[in-house]
């Protein structure tokens, strides 16, 4: 029998961090989470206030409005998809798209975590943008990996089309979606619609795929609207005569069942999910209970320095992420530079896998340190393996990063650093344990790739935002560029100040744009993460995917403790 | 049941504990420091460990030494006592991780009863009277002046995410709340890098009554009647009774009925007591509920005539409780008398060293006598740790048949080498006031006896 005995991690904050510390560091991320919460609440207004006064005219709840009633009282909806297509505009009339006009978030319902999708109804009367269509279909597939239900609160009056040619045809284009509504019913995972107002054209064909389909009496189905119908004026057909429920439920059965308005449908939606099976998640608890860190999450908000070259605790991060603040490092003493563990969140395993930014000791040139935040060869076999070993026995991973990249130089590559960065890209690319990256801070260069980056299909990645994406950071690309001009220390060689002055503008355009490149607000934007999260709300996120990767059986390997793949390894190192 | 316990307390506890591990044919390994080496309770243990240095962070507060110890010596459970290790929830739930029983409630309850705030709202829900106050941190000046005004002057503001007096302010008008309020704020801001604030009606003086509780694995808890700890010096508990003076029997039925079904209500499993404030006008209110076995069990065992520590380990080992509240019954009159090694005629100042002599009475003219001890002839009292050195109970028909008994018991007790509390209890078990009851929590100070 092998025990899985996590130790006490961290220290109080005032030990970890000074004061003058703590409050200049606050005071900077408070600046940011401000600003963050200002787009929020910018996108969850949508079109703004007169929008909303269409969406009452009418009897309907806002999208908002819908969601909020589905969740159970007093607990948490996470939005994610929030800040897609941010800053952009469409059309000659430059419009918006708040949130491409639809909310994605994990709701929870009757203590089941499900995917809700709702058309944003105060966006152009729930339009499909470009990105809509990516958005909706990252949601369902967020659901199929983890198998969760999905509520769509439908309420779409197909694309935008002026866009058009940017949502119709690609390989991800709107009728992708009809696609992952096929392949989520094709794996058991339950799939609600509400239909609340139109469903037009291929915005049908979402709702039916469904398992079970309620309309309000506001609400129709139909392939082309009556506008596209030869003669309906005449004939004085709408809409709601084509395809309304006295249609759908009661002729062509293509919906079930007909309720009288939005709050009767949510509540229906809600009956439906109670049917479903409990959730695991107490069984995989083992007798544990969940329990918050003993070092407040809250404090994470002030634990980070505001010079992204300036290095932070790694594991009093980590402290205020896991129950107890217990941890279970592996490997303490090889490849320190990476710290990896299991711990419980809420009860459960979850593995981590983390950059230490300390210095620390090289391994082979005794005296000597190394910076934090790079992938060297030890650290990168230790975190293989440490997935790996996760991977075989299930249990959910969250990769920390606050990566530059991959060890460099002579020395580097004689190690064979490509064939061990490889097989961690291998790994991590193979794996099909549940893994969620969480950017945060630096997020550079193939490190970011080998770390479970979004190209590695991480189930989800958040980002918050001190952020940082990039190849390399903008002063590295600069010296890249105008390396010629540099001699070995990285200084600049010139004939004259005028020609050194002119580098300089112009390794200093390099950085600036990178810099604007690296925003975590245009990542979001182009759906390069998923959600921005302040660190203060990290403890609540990975408690909640932690929570959602246990909550469905049958679907993925989850071993019992006493024979992890993991006591092996420990055993023989 | 288990065949070996690790003990991870040190004196008259762990002696007393050893005690029912003997008599229910258990071993005991007791963990001692390097200052308790050769210490009495050690002799009738079946195997001693020495944890660490004196210093209490280093041994008896050494979690990795403690759970060492007990993975050394085979042990199946691992009982706190009180104190140290005995509400650390990460301790409890580290326990788990072992493999360990720990005999104690859940890390999860530990967790719960340790918050305040939480406590207050988990009581409250389960129908027992609190302390009128704010429902949790209240949001800003409004809804403070809201609640004192429901909760009636004079309050108390109080910071949520910590103690110690830091962000605490009372407040006798409404006038003064303003000023009262952005001071505690500011100062629970500081001090816990979080400004939120509680708020609570303050209650002077009154009388501490607490209840213990069992509570099984599987969802049944029982109340084995109330003791009165009223009698302290700086909220240290000197003396405690059982019965309490100050309860009818119908109040002590249906506040312990309650504390029973509170405790039922979120699964409290093994020992526990809710502490009580009777207010000067006659309310009762949960203060807060101590999640392990207390110092003054004694005097329930004395009247009810069952062993706490047996109920524990049965239930820790778990056993459904055997004991349905019907089944509890109480006689007679017990008194607790906590024998420190202080000098009560210099201020209580803390008198360590070397015992040279040590008498217990066995027997006393009309009741029962016992001691539960940590100390011996021979034996050097560490300054290392709590000063208190043994507990004398005594037991009685009725409560004036106790105090007789008591005061024979201490002039039977003996003590050389050190300086204790007995003078102190002698002339308290005579003072008029004490005689009738009639005292409260501040009562001792003001008598000054």
């Amino acid at each position: 029998m092998a025990k899985v005995v996590l130790g006490p991690i961290g220290t109080s904050r005032e030990r970890a961090l000074g004061d003058d510390a703590w409050r200049a560091q606050l005071a900077h991320a408070r600046a940011l989470n401000a600003a963050l919460e200002a787009k929020r609440e910018e996108v969850r207004r949508g079109w703004g206030a007169s929008y909303e006064e269409r969406v009452k005219k009418k009897g309907k709840l806002t999208t908002w409005e819908r969601v909020e009633r589905l969740r159970d009282r007093g607990t948490d909806v996470l939005p994610f998809g929030t800040l897609v297509n941010y800053g952009r505009t469409f059309g000659e009339d430059a419009k918006t798209s708040p949130g491409a006009g639809v909310v994605t978030a994990f709701v929870q319902v009757e203590g089941r975590w499900v995917v809700a999708i709702a058309n944003d109804n105060t966006v152009a009367s729930g339009s499909w943008w470009p990105q809509t269509p990516e958005k909706i279909q990252r949601a369902q597939e967020v659901a199929l990996r983890l198998r969760l239900p999905v509520v769509y609160l439908v309420d779409c009056s197909g694309l935008f089309l002026p866009e058009q040619a940017q949502t119709f045809p690609g390989r991800t284009g709107a009728g992708a979606i009809f696609r992952m509504n096929a392949l989520l019913s094709s794996e058991g995972v339950p799939q609600i619609a509400g239909v609340h107002g139109d469903c037009i054209a291929g915005g049908g064909y979402m709702p039916i795929i469904s398992d079970v389909v309620y309309m309000t009496e506001q609400a129709y189905m139909v392939i082309a609207g009556a506008a596209l119908v030869k003669g309906a004026k005449a004939q004085h057909i709408t809409s709601l005569t084509i395809g309304g429920p006295d249609v759908h439920v009661h002729l062509s059965r293509c919906a079930d069942h007909r309720v009288p308005d939005d709050a009767t449908l949510i509540d229906c939606v809600r009956a439906e999910i109670a049917k479903l099976p409990s959730p695991a998640c107490a069984y995989y608890r083992y007798g544990a209970d969940p329990a918050p860190p003993r070092f407040a999450p809250e404090e994470l908000d002030g634990f980070f320095p505001a010079d992204h070259r300036h290095s932070y605790a790694i594991r009093e991060v980590l402290a205020r992420l896991v129950d107890h603040s217990l941890f279970g490092e592996f490997l303490p003493d090889v490849g320190r530079e990476m710290v990896c563990g299991v711990a419980r969140v809420e009860g459960l395993y979850a593995g981590f896998v983390a950059n230490n930014l300390e210095l620390t000791d090289h391994e082979v040139h005794r005296g000597r340190k190394r910076p934090g935040g790079i992938l060297y060869r030890d650290g990168i076999a230790k975190i293989a393996q440490f997935s790996r070993a996760c991977n075989d026995d299930g249990i959910p991973v969250f990769w920390l990063q606050d990566v530059s990249g991959f060890d460099i130089g002579p020395e580097a590559e004689r190690e064979g650093l490509l064939g061990f960065g490889s097989s961690l890209i291998y790994t991590n690319s193979t794996n099909d344990v549940p893994m969620f990256s969480v950017l945060l801070r630096k997020a550079s260069g193939a490190g970011y790739y080998a770390m479970d980056g979004l190209p590695y299909g991480p189930v989800l990645q958040l980002a918050t935002p001190l952020t940082r994406l990039a190849v390399m950071e903008g002063r590295t690309l600069a010296i890249g560029a105008y390396n010629a001009r540099l001699d070995d220390e990285f200084r600049i060689v010139a004939k004259d100040e005028a020609e050194a002055e002119e580098i300089r503008r112009g390794m200093a355009a390099v950085e600036e744009r990178i810099g604007r490149d690296m925003d975590p607000v245009l990542a979001a934007s182009n759906r390069d993460v998923d959600e921005i999260v302040r660190p203060a709300e990290m403890r609540r996120w990975i408690g909640a995917l932690t929570t959602m990767a246990y909550q469905a059986t049958g679907y993925r390997r989850i071993k019992n403790p006493r024979i992890w793949s993991l006591h092996d390894l420990e055993a023989i190192t | 049941m288990f065949k070996r316990v690790l003990i991870a307390n040190r004196g008259e506890i762990a002696a007393r504990i050893v005690r029912t591990c003997r008599r229910l044919g258990v071993e005991a390994v007791v963990a001692h420091s390097e200052a308790d080496t050769g210490a009495p309770w050690l002799a009738d243990a079946a195997a001693a460990v020495c944890i660490g240095p004196a210093p209490a962070r280093q041994s008896y507060l050494d979690a990795d030494s403690v759970l060492q110890a007990a993975e050394q010596t085979g042990c199946q459970a691992i009982h706190p006592g009180y104190g140290f290790l005995s509400e650390n929830a990460v301790f409890a739930a580290r326990c788990a991780q072992h493999g360990f029983a720990f005999v104690g409630p859940s890390a999860t309850a530990i967790r719960r009863m340790g918050d305040k705030i939480e406590a207050k709202r988990t009581m409250a829900a389960a129908g027992v009277p609190t302390i009128p106050g704010s429902n949790g941190a209240v949001a800003g000046l409004e809804e403070a002046e809201q609640a004192a005004a429901k909760a009636g002057y004079p309050v108390l503001l109080k910071a949520a995410a910590g103690g110690g007096g830091k962000g605490m302010r009372r407040c006798d008008r409404a006038a003064d709340l303003a000023s009262a309020f952005a001071e505690a704020s500011r100062e629970a801001e500081a001090a816990f890098g979080d400004a939120r604030l509680y708020l609570e009606k303050l209650v002077e003086g009154g009388r501490h009554v607490e209840f213990q509780v069992l509570g099984d694995a599987y969802g049944h808890a029982i109340h084995l009647g109330e003791r009165e700890c009223s009698i302290q010096r700086h909220h240290q508990k000197l003396v405690e009774e059982s019965p309490s003076p100050a309860l009818t029997p119908g109040e002590r039925d249906a506040l312990g009925h309650r504390a029973a079904a509170a405790a039922a209500s979120f699964g409290y499993r093994n020992a526990g007591t809710l502490e009580f404030l009777r207010a000067p006008d006659g309310a009762l209110y949960f203060m807060e509920m101590n999640t392990r076995l207390q110092v003054e069990h004694p005097v329930t065992e004395m009247v009810t005539g069952l062993d706490l520590v047996e109920q524990q380990l049965m239930i820790a080992a778990g056993r459904p409780l055997a004991l349905r509240q019907d089944d509890v019954t109480a006689s007679g009159h017990a008194i607790e008398l906590r024998i420190n090694a202080e000098d009560p005629d210099a201020g209580f100042r803390p008198d360590p060293g070397l015992c040279t002599a040590l008498a217990v009475p066995e027997r006393v003219g009309h009741g029962s006598v016992r001691w539960d001890g940590g100390i011996a002839a021979g034996w050097r009292v560490p300054a290392n740790y709590d000063s208190l050195v043994g507990k004398l109970i005594v037991h009685a028909g009725t409560r004036a048949a106790a105090i007789a008994a008591g005061k024979e018991a201490l002039r039977g007790l003996r003590i050389e080498g050190i300086k204790t509390t007995i003078p102190f209890h002698l002339r308290l078990l005579d003072d008029p006031d004490f005689v009738r009851g009639a005292y409260d929590v501040l009562w001792l100070e003001r008598a000054g006896v």
